[in-house]
């Protein structure tokens, strides 16, 4: 394999982790912005764990994750009172704090960056991304996704059955904002340079991009926008300064003809026919 | 069975409910009739547990906490709301499964499925459907039948004739009686006050968050106040 092509697998493979934190968030009816914000908490977080404590990678990512995710829980609890564009706003708020923060925090560099993390391999980048990828697919298959459903559907219907929406919603946050810093600590392993620029506002845009262009309904969905999103603009190359506009009209085409996103249950059914899909 | 007293209920600024107090025996049918607005619906869902409340709602002797759906669910009250609360993009047996969240009792609780499939055939027929493209008729059986595999003690039905065909609504009221013979209480909160009246054992009128009048059903047919106010005004002899 070239090294142009394990770069674009290893961005793929960072990207799905990304999209699918805003996967398993939005599967509860809510829409984070700021998942940017959680991949730079983990990218700065495992890198000094790396480089300045001495950790091994697996077991940074792993710290990351569960620091990423009780700040995400901590997030979801007053995100409870908002719904919708609210939500969205105050979670793209979460992500630029988050930044602005690492431009402002010299002990890790500051707006100039961080730097002497080890590369991590293509290959390493994707065991993770499959393992968290199965893993939802797994309990996708499972009666807690049910419940998932449900609180997305009728928060009070989901309450009346007995479920604890509360707790599912926060949870998903939480999840979600631990899966983020995997990916952030996978993105800063391989690049092995950070700067709080690369965790903007549109590196969210991207994550959720991905969802609603693969499918926003089942986590494969999210593998299929990773693909599109990262691999189209190196097709359009030859578009020169056009690639980009050409991309946005494709993206507005295919939303267009398939809302869904590309890939949904009954077509993930059509194609496995005995999946539980 | 349950006991509410003195219950108020606050939306913001707007006092919905003023005070009511209401009892229910155990397998009665009690009815909460009275206007759109009246406070009704907030009575009920606040015996759910999902409304903050002030007074007090006891249920066989223990006084419920307010705002807490989950627990009063376990201790056997179960709501079908406004609207049915059904899970629109799942499936209906997806649906009767929730329903089964709170059984512990999981080998006994899929006997209790299958049986009710067998009651309600329709839902057994619509299985693999999404509960949305169901019928307005076969929502609210989905949402009594979901209601039911909780296995309550105490059955909140919040408007179930809303939007639906009179013959529906008469196989509706018939299966609110049937479950009653098979000694399952309901407190029956509706806008239809006739028919209301003849299935229910007692009724409180409610106007404005208080209750106006109440006592036996048969009785409240003929109350000049509710005659006036939700039947027409017009002597129920003259419409039996």
């Amino acid at each position: 394999m070239s090294v142009y092509d394990a770069g674009l697998l290893s961005d793929i493979g960072i990207l799905l982790l990304g999209a699918l934190s805003v996967y398993i968030i939005l599967a509860t009816g809510q829409l984070s912005l700021g998942n940017a914000g959680f991949m730079g908490i983990g990218a700065y977080l495992t890198s000094w764990l790396t480089v300045v404590a001495g950790l091994p990678i697996t077991a940074a990512l792993i710290v990351a994750a569960l620091v990423s995710g009780a700040i995400g829980v901590a997030v979801g609890f007053p995100a409870l009172r908002l719904k919708g564009i609210y939500l969205a706003m105050a979670t793209l708020g979460f992500g630029e704090m988050v930044r602005s923060f690492f431009q402002n925090f010299s002990a890790m560099g500051g707006s100039e960056g961080f730097h002497g993390m080890h590369h991590v391999s293509t290959g390493y980048i994707w065991t993770w991304a499959a393992i968290v990828l199965v893993l939802i697919m797994l309990i996708e298959a499972s009666p807690i996704w049910l419940e998932i459903r449900a609180v997305r559907d009728d928060e009070t219907a989901a309450g009346l059955v007995g479920l604890n929406p509360t707790e599912i919603k926060v949870g998903a946050f939480g999840c979600g904002a631990a899966v983020a810093a995997i990916a952030g600590g996978l993105f800063a392993h391989h690049h092995v340079y950070i700067e709080p620029g690369n965790f903007s506002f549109e590196r969210s845009i991207d994550f959720v991009l991905a969802v609603i262009l693969g499918g926003s309904t089942v986590a494969p969905g999210a593998l299929a926008g990773a693909v599109i999103l990262v691999v189209l603009p190196e097709y359009l190359r030859f578009l020169a300064d056009w690639r980009f506009a050409a991309f946005g009209a494709l993206l507005i085409g295919m939303l267009l003809v398939r809302r869904q996103g590309l890939l949904d249950r009954a077509l993930l059914r059509f194609a496995w026919p005995r999946s539980r899909a | 069975m349950l006991r509410v007293r003195d219950l108020v209920v606050r939306y913001g600024a707007i006092q919905a409910v003023r005070g009511i107090g209401l009892d229910i025996a155990q397998g009665e049918i009690v009815a909460l009739i009275g206007a759109n607005g009246a406070g009704k619906t907030t009575v009920a869902r606040a015996i759910a547990g999902l409304l903050p409340y002030r007074g007090e709602i006891a249920f066989e002797g223990e006084v419920l906490k307010p705002n807490n759906a989950e627990r009063n669910l376990h201790h056997g009250i179960s709501l079908v709301p406004e609207g049915r609360g059904i899970l629109g993009t799942m499936t209906v047996q997806d649906n009767l499964l929730m329903g089964l969240y709170v059984r512990r009792d999981k080998a006994q609780a899929m006997k209790d499925l299958a049986a009710l499939l067998e009651r309600f055939s329709i839902l057994a027929e619509r299985r693999h459907l999404l509960a949305s493209l169901m019928s307005g008729g076969e929502q609210q059986m989905l949402a009594i039948a979901r209601a039911l595999l909780s296995k309550p003690k105490l059955l909140l039905l919040d408007e179930p004739s809303l939007g639906l065909a009179p013959k529906m609504t008469d196989a509706v009221f018939t299966m609110i009686q049937d479950l009653r013979r098979e000694g399952l209480t309901v407190l029956l909160v509706e806008q239809k006050a006739r028919q209301t009246l003849k299935i229910a054992d007692r009724a409180y009128l409610v106007e404005t968050g208080r209750v106006i009048t109440s006592g036996p059903a048969k009785e409240m047919i003929d109350d000049p106040v509710v005659s006036e106010t939700f039947l027409g005004g017009r002597a129920t002899a003259a419409h039996p």
